[in-house]
């Protein structure tokens, strides 16, 4: 009684199921397509996080371009200095090694030291808010706070902290999809460094009128740029900058830096500044 | 005055006063007129059958917005008309813990497992009458007899139809039975007279256009029409096939639901000559007497591809260049 | 009754102002002139931190082929020359001038009125080239170069715009009812443009009868047509206006000089007149300052430069229950965070309302009841511009049709599920823009 209905079945789907996979065997074989095994390889070692940071829509498409030009200056940022080694050790020519890359956030300005012009009730995006006005923030060239750039970031680095973006240092590649992201231009990126100096500040409004908006704002003050022996330090349109190649880390600017919240950062660890100007 | 205290955002600043609650609860208002003549026609347990319907569906709504993590929106009126058009769909002597796993299967299966109001393809409600229906035929197809005190079924004309043919199905009720609603039926699609007011109502607020019930109601006129003047002795006059079964209440209620229909006025005519047609087709040769609910649920499917129709042409419209001189 | 053909909402009118004369509002101690008051290129400074000026003294030089000039508007001393928040959303470099309080007009500027028949063309369009006239309705496209289209365009209709179709504004309708004269002739030295095969409407919305009745008393001998248009947004949106007037679409990536139409301002056409007649340069405009949280509501001339919290004062000061401050109108003006912003040639309204609870109607999503696609006007699917810009396909977006969106707002209006719509749209116009940009660069 069951064999009678169960043969019968079995039989027809199973032939069913053999005549497809003889047409996929068949399939297979007619367009198969040649790949060159290196690029396989390569493909494999890359981050395959098609972030774009080379100059390729894809990893694939850097692996291709990279095995049939052995272009030693190609570099891939985000694999660092550990992959060019692979890739040098794999396609035995001497990759360039790519210079260590971070995004940074030139601003300080969070709830607690930016003020605020009125309560925006938009689309929470910071595009969407500079398309009233320049965003929640009085300063019109600070950090928005609403976070746009996360979402483009492969590596989760971003996050939002008391309105202000912070960027992950370890986890951040140097990838820069963030940069377009941003309406005001505060993230830029900078050479990674164990110590290094930089003004996290984007205002190029005069002195009083930084004051006014941010406690954490370069009020061009010119102080830093008197103490430091290096040079290292120009004041351009109402805004310091820190030359990186001339700078020693030194640490004296922030010593002398007036603002309530230092806008000169020490690059590794913001927390020791702001303990050490509170005491 | 502190300028902290202004609101900043973008134009426009004056909004109109229509709300998703506003349209959901007219929905539920437009459908009160059908509710109170079930509960005449059949009794205190269709109005106990109505209520926990609608509890039910609101309990699961709110359930899913807790597990999904989202606002809560188990009193924007969506769930409300939901639970009333299931109620409005069985019989009014249904098992109650039927009408709750119907209100698991329209809020959860069909509403908050596709992502929740607006993204659903079909309608929950009627989805959740096809699965009683497949599921419970029996319990499904015995129509209470209306005023009848112990509860006595008996088949629809439609049910009669389709069993014992054409002069039985007649002799059973009168075309007026079936405009006042004093016939067999589920709770709601009884009263063509109440259904009828309910859609004055939303037609009035502009809540509903006519392009689906119209297209709808007028191709299972024709269709019908047809069939009988070939044979008036195998095939019901048209005019029985509009007084009988869900027609007007699918029609008005439930073809025109927004989320799952059409937006071009165009996609809407065809929406709705394909639930006629395929109403009629089931009427008339299938193996269910009744056909509007899974005619609806079929044309649902094809809504994004008649959308599709729509975005094309929008697309072919701006993608050609102007002409230059 | 003449309309437009697609969509169009109906929102509360309330023209509070509509019966309310026009009040000339006394020139404040201090101005803060914008020189940012147009489209295109800001202007140039031409005085420096000290220099005294004149009224009607030019101020602010146009630079580039779009660009406008800028006058005093009153007479006494630049105190600063800095950037400041601008009604339109900006910050633009603005000229602050003390009031010396004798308002003394430059030596041959704002004459007795001469006839402006013996004018030709070219001085004609220079004169208003040198009054910094610009567009008054709102976008603030410089007149000049409107009025000289391309030569191989033909104009062959010149449409006057006073149907003034956002809430609460009245600035038009008073003008009309105020000076119909000035109005006439503005339109007649721009109709003397473009020959005698130029037709001439003013097209007003039917809720002015009195404007209707006054103005075509005085344009049938001239051969005006008076055009009533059916009250109803945005029939005031150049677009609409020439066809409802016309029955003529503009395409996307066309220009109204494309279908031969050409749209002015009620304000604009006055303006006109003085710059050709009178030798006044644009230095004041009529204002609607409304709204419930202002004392008295009032139809005023105010000079530009006046800043928001001046005419407040003079309108009778704000309530504290205030909570948004607009400039223009309600459906596509502009919310301020601050009274210190100056009145702008392009400021047709100033708004102070209680807005308490918009912010509060999240946004939720789409019940696809299509109800923004039957009020397009443009004939677009809102609701699908803004799911794709909310997914940044900015490829697709531009396939359906995002350039041709005219930001009226009546999407977002009509929205019952509270979705910032036009919001959407205006965001993916920025970040494609931004794209562009980067690309080209």
């Amino acid at each position: 009684m069951i064999s009678e209905a169960f043969i019968p079945a079995v039989a027809s789907l199973g032939s069913v199921a053999l005549a497809l996979g003889l047409i996929i065997f068949y399939v297979s074989k007619k367009f198969h397509v040649e790949e060159d095994p290196t690029v396989v390889i390569i493909n494999d070692i890359l981050p395959g996080v098609n972030c774009g940071a080379c100059g390729y829509p894809s990893c694939g498409q850097f692996a291709e371009v990279l095995v049939e030009t052995k272009d030693s200056s190609m570099s891939c940022p985000v694999g660092g200095a550990d992959l060019a080694a692979q890739l040098s050790a794999t396609l035995g020519i001497t990759m360039a090694e790519p210079q260590p890359i971070t995004a940074v956030v030139l601003c300080q300005g969070d709830n607690d030291t930016a003020r605020e012009t009125a309560e925006y009730y938009g689309i929470q995006d910071c595009w969407a808010a500079t398309q009233t006005y320049a965003g929640p923030k009085q300063c019109r060239y600070s950090c928005i706070g609403l976070g746009s750039c996360i979402a483009f970031c492969d590596f989760g680095a971003m996050h939002l902290e008391n309105g202000l973006i912070v960027i992950d240092k370890d986890l951040c590649t140097g990838c820069g999809a963030c940069i377009p992201s941003c309406p005001t231009g505060v993230l830029v990126m900078q050479e990674k460094k164990a110590e290094r100096y930089y003004i996290a500040c984007n205002s190029h409004d005069k002195g009083a009128a930084t004051k006014k908006a941010c406690d954490a704002g370069c009020i061009a003050c010119q102080k830093c740029v008197k103490v430091c022996d290096d040079d290292a330090i120009v004041i351009e349109n109402f805004l310091a900058r820190i030359i990186q190649e001339k700078c020693t880390a030194c640490g004296k600017c922030i010593e002398v830096c007036p603002t309530k919240v230092n806008c000169i950062r020490l690059e590794h660890d913001l927390k020791e500044v702001k303990q050490k100007k509170a005491s | 005055m502190e300028s902290v205290n202004l609101k900043v955002s973008n134009a426009p600043f004056v909004r109109s006063k229509d709300s998703i609650e506003s349209v959901m609860y007219n929905v539920a208002l437009a459908l009160a007129p059908a509710t109170v003549i079930s509960v005449y026609l059949f009794g205190m347990r269709a109005l106990v059958l109505t209520v926990v319907s609608i509890l039910s569906c609101m309990a699961f709504e709110w359930l899913m917005d807790k597990a999904r993590n989202k606002p809560n929106s188990c009193l924007d009126g969506s769930a409300l008309v939901t639970g009333l058009l299931l109620a409005l769909n069985v019989p009014s002597n249904l098992p109650l813990w039927m009408v709750v796993t119907g209100a698991f299967i329209a809020i959860v299966a069909s509403k908050h497992a596709f992502g929740g109001l607006g993204y659903n393809v079909f309608n929950p409600a009627l989805v959740a009458r096809v699965f009683l229906l497949i599921s419970f035929p029996a319990a499904m197809t015995s129509w209470p007899v209306p005023f009848s005190v112990d509860m006595q079924t008996a088949a629809s004309p439609l049910g009669i139809l389709k069993t014992d043919g054409l002069e039985a199905a007649l002799a059973s009720f009168s075309i007026m039975d079936g405009f006042y609603g004093t016939m067999s039926g589920s709770l709601g699609e009884t009263s063509v007279l109440a259904l009828l007011a309910g859609a004055a109502w939303l037609w009035y607020k502009k809540y509903i256009t006519m392009h689906i019930p119209l297209t709808l109601i007028g191709s299972v006129f024709l269709f019908t029409g047809l069939f009988y003047l070939i044979d008036p002795t195998t095939y019901a006059s048209p005019t029985f096939h509009m007084v009988t079964g869900g027609l007007i209440l699918g029609a008005f209620f439930m073809a025109t639901d927004m989320v799952t229909s059409p937006l071009s006025v165009r996609g809407q005519l065809l929406f709705g000559l394909g639930c006629g047609l395929l109403t009629a087709i089931i009427r008339l040769w299938g193996g269910y007497p009744e056909g509007i609910s899974f005619a609806i649920l079929i044309m649902n499917s094809f809504v994004p591809l008649i959308d599709r129709w729509d975005l094309n042409d929008r697309k072919a419209k701006h993608t050609k260049k102007p002409e230059t001189p | 009754m003449k309309t437009f053909k697609t969509g169009g909402i109906h929102p509360p009118e309330s023209k509070f102002t509509e019966n309310i004369p026009i009040e000339v509002m006394p020139v404040p101690a201090e101005l803060a002139i914008s020189l940012n008051q147009h489209l295109g290129k800001p202007a140039k400074p031409l005085v420096k931190v000290g220099s005294e000026v004149k009224k009607g003294q030019l101020i602010g030089d146009a630079d580039g082929f779009i660009s406008a000039k800028v006058h005093a508007s009153t007479s006494g001393k630049v105190k600063a020359v800095k950037p400041h928040p601008h009604p339109g959303g900006q910050y633009a470099v603005t000229v602050f001038i003390t009031a010396d309080g004798q308002d003394e007009w430059e030596e041959g500027l704002n004459t007795e009125p001469v006839d402006w028949h013996g004018f030709s063309k070219e001085e004609i369009v220079g004169k208003i080239k040198d009054a910094g006239i610009v567009g008054m309705g709102g976008a603030g496209f410089p007149t000049n170069v409107k009025l000289s289209p391309p030569p191989d365009k033909q104009i062959d209709t010149i449409i006057l715009n006073g149907a003034e179709c956002e809430p609460f504004l009245t600035a038009d309708h008073r003008l009309m009812l105020e000076s119909p004269q000035e109005v006439i002739e503005g339109l007649e030295i721009i109709a003397s443009l473009f020959g005698a095969q130029a037709k001439a409407y003013i097209g007003i919305e039917s809720n002015k009868k009195d404007a209707i009745e006054t103005l075509s008393r005085l344009a049938s001998s001239k051969g005006i047509e008076v055009v009533s248009l059916k009250t109803k947004y945005p029939q005031g949106a150049e677009k609409q206006l020439i066809n409802a007037i016309t029955g003529r679409t503009i395409e996307q990536g066309e220009l109204p000089f494309d279908k031969g139409c050409l749209v002015q301002n009620i304000g604009t056409a006055v303006a006109i007149y003085e710059a050709v007649c009178k030798n006044k340069p644009l230095v004041d405009r009529i204002v609607t300052v409304s709204g419930l949280e202002i004392g008295k509501p009032k139809n005023i001339r105010a000079v530009i430069g006046t800043s928001f919290r001046d005419v407040s004062r003079f309108c009778g000061d704000l309530k504290d229950s205030t909570n948004q401050i607009i400039s223009g109108g309600p459906m596509m003006g502009k919310a301020l965070f601050t009274l210190d912003v100056p009145v702008v040639k392009t400021t047709s309204g100033i708004l102070f309302i209680n807005n308490t609870g918009i912010e509060k109607a999240r946004e939720r999503t789409c019940i696809r009841c299509s109800k923004c696609v039957d009020v397009c006007p443009q004939g677009l699917a809102p609701w699908l511009l803004a799911n794709v810009a909310q997914f940044r396909e900015f490829d697709e977006i531009q396939l359906l049709g995002l350039a041709n969106c005219t930001e009226c707002g009546s999407c977002t209006y009509v929205c019952p599920s509270k979705r910032e719509l036009v919001h959407w749209i205006k965001y993916a116009k920025a970040l494609v823009n931004n794209r562009q940009k980067r690309k080209s660069a």
